[in-house]
Order: structure tokens, then sequence, then C-alpha cells
């Protein structure tokens, strides 16, 4: 099913660029193989979800590239960069944020082996943990004012902030993904749990990947 | 086989009863694509006379007009009047007609899907565009300060309706596409609106960027563009040079790139345009698919060459002009493929097919003053005058505006089942296509001759040079204004009183659209899903009454070798 769905769409865009052409042969009703993924939303497929969080993540890449410019380049033409301090519980925070990650492939393995009570109770660890750490956020924005830095402060507090912040605002549309997976019937739904959970792991472990890019970046360029 | 019952009896859908559903909450993507276009229509005459009410005060600063005066006479004033010009233009016409107009009506039709992926979420980024374009007229009118705090929200905001937009229609054209509907069979229209997605995808999310940090720094005080940032290591002129190089860079890596998002939809709609009125299929259709991927590659690389004059790295210049430059690259094989497609063709000269030909004229107009522009040594002495407006109105904004009348003269009857008046059109075409070159030829040479005089030179100061070719300018672009009140008769006009089209095909052409009913009902495809045989643009030379294949009509069994066979033999007689 959908494990693969990347590798399957690539696959499927490359047969489709090198197949079929104006004047080949036209497929006729033969191709039952794509036939079962390419439905009227009559009988939507599920596809789509994953296709479209692939192409978000895409996106938000983008949007957190352009930042991470604006910090490089800033960081190499001012004069006025005064170093900065990660508060220390920044590192608890990432701590806690990887092993909401690995909680959620252990509830995923359940759920492959259809003990959907267990996953239920994975799945709400991992979703406790995230918002465990976006508490901890808070908690590292408190240190950082305690210390003296604001948002005006300085380039690097400026930068500091808007980052944590930023991927806080994500983290917490993956927060509201994930509680709609735990609270969500999905005996009437469109989409299938796994699927669902799928999807919503794509953009919780890229949640994950991006902070550790994030933090390397205020750390290494502090 | 594949025909379809459009009597509505196997309709499994019941209509929506409810008011706000069937109004403002209407997730349909023709409802959705057709108020783009309303929208569009309606921001298109706000710029236009916008445009004409700088133009006058340009020439005559001292001119009195009754109730808008106001709005041109201090500097101030004047350079929000260039802004919201712009922003409209740029932002509400451009952007929305080809892409989200056009393109949500007809990319689920042309591929065979009967909606698109997410349509809440069409929904959410239509009424999103809506506030920003509030937000924005709003700015124009509130004082200076406060008002662009609330142009930069407005234009974050039609960013985050922009990449909904696009996620929604790359996702779509991966996966909803109907049987048989393989990527080369895709019109080249579909193809430019997928293309186009891709790169809205990754330019918008780099101006919300920018717009959030320019929030940021006006609402909650951060240091990312501040003044002090750069100011007292430099020499004060350079300094004020690199006041906003962040910002500068973040701006033209989007806008730069934007242009072409502007401009690919208007490749795809014209090729499919001259394709279906010379009768002949779209020439290297293949190359012209690479073409449009490489306008997409290439233009998203490009942004450096607006950072002439700003100071870059020595080397970085001769390596963004090399870049500029091979974006003529993929325009020359597209202007193959359409002269290609004309050549000794039986052109049918309908305004649809006049506005795709005025097109390729403006646009290889424009883009050969491009190609000054793209040498380093000359952009840094002429950016930001007239040559640079003459250059990018002419190749982005009209040429890309013909390229959407031309669509709707040709969709319309698809929308509306009517006709727009053939005379009035061409009437329209003739005097907006003088028009326009009028406007902005004598820009090119208004901003030759600020560059070409000699330092200390002996022109008289008082006459600023070339101001009668202003005023001429100026008299031109109230001419062409007023040529566009044609166009407004004829699109009012038509819509109610317009000559009716029975037939679902007017102009026989081969794409899933013209297979279904005018307007297409609900569901699209009725019944049974669309399936599709052949590609999009099979047209005989023969000018028979039906020299044309349907994409969605089954070839015989027991005819296809022997069509094949004579497929292979009559190209075998053309070579």
């Amino acid at each position: 099913m959908p494990g693969s769905t990347i590798v399957e769409d690539i696959e499927l865009i490359i047969e489709d660029i090198g197949g079929g052409g104006g004047k080949n042969p036209p497929p006729g009703g033969d191709d039952g193989d794509e036939g079962g993924k390419r439905r009227g939303p009559h009988v939507p497929s599920s596809r789509r979800y994953a296709t479209a969080i692939v192409i978000a993540i895409v996106s938000i890449v983008m949007f957190f590239m352009a930042m991470a410019s604006a910090f490089i380049y800033t960081r190499a033409n001012s004069n006025r960069w005064v170093p900065l301090h990660l508060p220390w519980f920044i590192w608890v925070n990432t701590a806690i944020l990887l092993l909401s990650s690995v909680t959620m492939e252990l509830s995923r393995q359940r759920l492959a082996l259809a003990d959907v009570r267990k996953f239920r109770q994975l799945w709400f660890a991992a979703t406790a943990l995230g918002v465990l750490f976006l508490i901890g956020q808070l908690v590292a924005w408190r240190q950082f004012v305690l210390a003296g830095f604001y948002v005006s402060t300085n380039q690097a507090s400026s930068f500091f902030y808007i980052f944590t912040g930023l991927h806080g605002l994500h983290l917490l549309g993956g927060i509201c993904a994930l509680l709609y997976v735990s609270f969500r019937r999905f005996e009437k739904a469109k989409v299938s749990r796994s699927v669902a959970a799928e999807v919503a792991s794509y953009y919780w472990h890229f949640m994950d990947g991006l902070w550790i890019f994030l933090l390397a970046l205020l750390y290494l360029g502090k | 086989m594949v025909t379809y019952d459009s009597s509505g009896s196997a309709a499994p859908e019941a209509p929506r009863s409810g008011f706000l559903a069937r109004t403002l909450f209407n997730t349909g993507h023709k409802v959705i694509g057709l108020r783009y276009l309303w929208l569009a229509l309606g921001s298109v005459l706000l710029g236009m006379l916008l445009s004409l009410l700088m133009r006058i005060h340009l020439v005559w600063p001292g001119a009195q007009i009754p109730f808008l005066s106001g709005f041109g006479s201090t500097p101030e004033r004047y350079a929000a009047l260039t802004m919201f010009h712009g922003s409209l233009m740029v932002f509400l016409v451009l952007t929305t007609a080809p892409q989200a107009g056009f393109g949500n009506y007809f990319l689920p039709l042309q591929i065979g899907a009967r909606e698109m992926a997410f349509p809440a979420l069409n929904l959410f980024s239509f009424w999103a565009t809506v506030a920003s374009l509030v937000g924005m007229t709003a700015a124009f009118f509130v004082h200076p300060n406060a008002g662009f705090t609330l142009w930069s929200a407005s234009v974050a905001l039609f960013c985050l309706a922009a990449l909904l937009t696009a996620l929604n229609f790359t996702v779509t054209t991966l996966d909803l596409r109907a049987k048989g509907m393989t990527l080369p069979r895709m019109p080249l229209t579909a193809w430019a609106w997928f293309i186009n997605a891709i790169l809205s995808l990754l330019i918008f999310s780099i101006l919300l960027a920018a717009c959030v940090f320019l929030l940021s720094d006006r609402l909650l005080g951060s240091q990312f563009f501040s003044s002090l940032t750069f100011l007292s290591r430099l020499p004060p002129p350079l300094a004020q040079s690199t006041l906003l190089s962040l910002w500068q860079r973040l701006f033209w890596f989007f806008a730069q790139a934007e242009v072409y998002v502007a401009m690919l939809p208007c490749f795809g709609i014209v090729s499919h345009l001259l394709s279906i009125f010379s009768r002949r299929p779209v020439w290297a259709e293949r190359a012209a698919v690479l073409a449009l991927c490489g306008v997409g590659l290439f233009g998203f690389c490009v942004w450096g060459q607006h950072m002439f004059s700003s100071g870059l790295n020595p080397w970085s210049p001769l390596v963004f002009s090399l870049l500029a430059s091979s974006l003529g690259l993929p325009a020359c094989v597209l202007l193959f493929s359409w002269f290609g497609t004309l050549w000794n063709a039986k052109i049918h000269l309908n305004t649809a097919m006049l506005f795709a030909l005025g097109f390729v004229s403006l646009f290889l107009a424009g883009g050969v003053s491009g190609l000054f522009l793209a040498r380093n040594d000359l952009a840094t002495a002429s950016v930001s005058d007239e040559f640079v407006t003459g250059h990018f109105h002419l190749v982005m904004g009209v040429a890309a505006t013909f390229a959407i009348l031309g669509a709707l003269f040709f969709w319309f009857p698809k929308m509306f089942a009517r006709r727009l008046d053939e005379t009035l059109g061409k009437f329209h075409f003739w005097l907006t296509f003088a028009g326009v070159y009028c406007v902005f030829m004598p820009m090119h040479w208004l901003g030759l001759m600020v560059h070409s005089r000699i330092p200390g030179g002996d022109l008289p100061a008082a006459v600023p040079p070339g101001a009668s070719l202003r005023t001429f300018v100026t008299f031109a672009t109230i001419l062409t204004v007023a040529a566009q009140a044609l166009f407004l008769l004829n699109f009012v006009w038509s819509l109610w009183r317009g000559e009716k089209t029975e037939d679902r095909n007017p102009w026989r052409a081969a794409t899933l659209e013209w297979s279904v009913p005018s307007p297409p009902p609900t569901d699209n495809f009725g019944a049974c899903d669309p399936m599709v045989y052949r590609g999009a643009y099979e047209f005989s030379a023969s000018g028979v009454a039906t020299d044309f294949a349907p994409q969605n009509v089954a070839p015989p069994p027991l005819e296809r070798a022997s069509q094949w066979k004579q497929a292979a033999e009559a190209s075998a007689k053309e070579s």
C-alpha cells in the first residue's frame, strides 16, 4: 500500500515520460495496476494525501532555507553580531522531540501488526512528547528572557526567536494532525488509519529533522 | 462507447442544498476558477485606471482631476499609487488570472478529473486572495507607515494562498489524471500549469519568509533589515546601497521568478491556441515541454541579475549575466515551436488566434530588449529607468494580458455557452495592439536618451529630455485604456446576448473539456470516467470536417493497425 508511495510516484512519472507518447498504441483498459489508484472522487484515492505532504514539505524547506540564507548572510556581513548563548534547556527539548519520533515509529509498527489499542497508547505518548517539547521551548524562551535577550536585543536573538517561533508554529500544526489521527473514527472516513498515520508521521519526522537543522545553524553560526 | 450521457439521470450526486453552500462556500473548481477571473477582471480595470492617473500626474503635475487628484499629488501618495498599481497587476492579475483562474476551471477538465485534489483548500485559497486584495486596497488609503505594515501582511496572506493553490495543482496533476492520460498526452496548457505550480511552490515560500521578516521587524522590533545593521562599517554612499541588500536579495529571488510564474501558463495557452487555430499539431511538442521546464529552472536562477546595481562579488555578475542570457535558449525553442506550428498552416484568424499571435509579437519585442538588460555592464546604467519599465511591461504585463484575452475568447463558449462578438473583438485587438506599442516602445527610447546624454552636455536643463515623447506616451495610454471599453462592452453584451453555441466543440479542439456539454456539469464527466487514447494535438492537415481526433475517442480495434500504417506512410511521404 502507500508504504513506498514516493518511490512509486517517481517510478510512475518516469514510466509516464518514457512510456505512452502521443503516437504509441493506446493503453485501452488494460492498465489494471494504475486503475486501482486512479479513481474518480466518488471513490477517492488516498495517494493524494501522501503526495501532498511531500510537496508541502518541499515548500516548507524552501521557506526555512530562505530564512537560513538570511541568517548566514547577516552573520557574514554584519559588524554588530553578538554571539548567541543558547539556553541549556533547549538540549533537553531536542532529546524530547527525538524521543517523540522514535515513539511514533514504534506505534506505527504496532499498527502494522493490527494492534490498534497499543498503537493508540504509543501514538498518544508521541503526541504528549510533542506538546512537552512546545512547553519546553517556552521554558527556553523564558530562560533567554531572564538572561536579558529579547527579540529586539540584537540580530542573533532576533533569529533565535524567529526560528524557534516559526518551527513551533509548524509543530503545532503537526500536533493537530496527530490529535486528528488519535481521535478520528476511521470506520467511515475516506482515508484509512494507516494512511493517516503515515502521512502525519512524514510531517512529524520532517519537523524533527528541521529542528536539528535549525539548532545546528544557531549553534554553529553563533 | 465513450459517449458521455449528460442527461443527468445517472448523476450520482444530488445538488447540495443551502444558500451558503452554493454561494460563499461553494468548493466546485469551476465556480472558484470563474470567481478568480472576476477578481482579476476587477483588479485589472482598477490597475489600469491607476496607471492612467500616474501618467497624467507625470506629464501634468499640476492637473486637478475631480475626486482623484489627492491620490497622486505628493511624492508619498505617488509612491503609494505606483505600489498599489504594481501589486494589483502582478499579484491579482498576472499571477491569478492565467493560473488560478483558467487553471482552476480547466485543469481538472483537461486531465479528466472531476474536481481538484483538495476542494476545501481551494476555497480557502480563494477567500485568502480576496482578503489580501482588500488588505492591499485598504493599505493604499491609510497612513503610509501603517499602510506598509498592512501591505506586508496582505502580501504574506497572498503568498499563503498562492502556495496552497500550487499544492492543489501539483497533487491534482500527479494523482487525479484520467485513465490513459499519461504525462506526454497532457495538453501543453496542463503542462504549463503543472510546471508553474512547482515553481510557485518554491518561490512564494521565499517571499513569505521575507514578509515574515519584514512584519517581525515592524511589529516586534527585531533586527533583520534594521538600518543600523550594515551602516557603521561602510562609507556612507555605499552604505546606502547596501542598506537593504538582504531584503533585495530575498525579494528579487522571488520577483525575477515571479515573471516566469506569470508567463509560463501564457506560454502553454499560446502554444495550445496556435496549434488549434492552425489545425496542426504543436511542432516539436516534447521540445516545447522541455523548454517550459527550462524556463522554470533558469527563471529560478537569475535573481542576481537585479543586484548588478547594488553591489555583489565581482564574479557573480558574470555568472548571473550568463544565466540570464541562457534564458534565451528555452525562449527560442518555444518561438521555434510556435513558428514551426504556423509554418504553411491554414490559419484561422479569429480573435483568439489574433491575441495569441499578438502575444508572440510582444514577447519577441520585449525579449529583444531583455537581452540588453541581461548584460551586466548595460544593466548597471539602465536600472529602474524607463527602458526597464518599457521592457517588463511589454514582455510581462501586456504580453501576458494578450494571452489571457486569447484564452478568454477561446474558452468563453465553454464557460458560458455563448460566443464573444468577433467583430468587436477584432476592433479591440487592433486598437490595443497598436496602443501598447505606442505606449511602451517610446519608453525604451526615453530610457536610452537619458543615458546617452553627454555629461555636462548642452541640452537645456529647463526642458527634460523627451518631454514631448512623454506627452505622446500619456496620450497613447489614454487611448489604449479607452479602447478597453470595447472589450467590456463586448464581454457584458455577450454574457447576456451573445450568439449561443449549441455545439459542445465549436473550435473542433481535441482536448477533454470540449467533450462535455457547455457549461460543464457539476461533476464534469457525467456517469462514467473519461478514458484517454491519444495526445492532445492530433490534427491532420487535410482540412475536412473531421480533421482532428478527440483524446477520448477510441480508435476502432480493427482499424488501428491500418491507421498506424497510413500515418507512417504519410509521414514518410512528407519527409
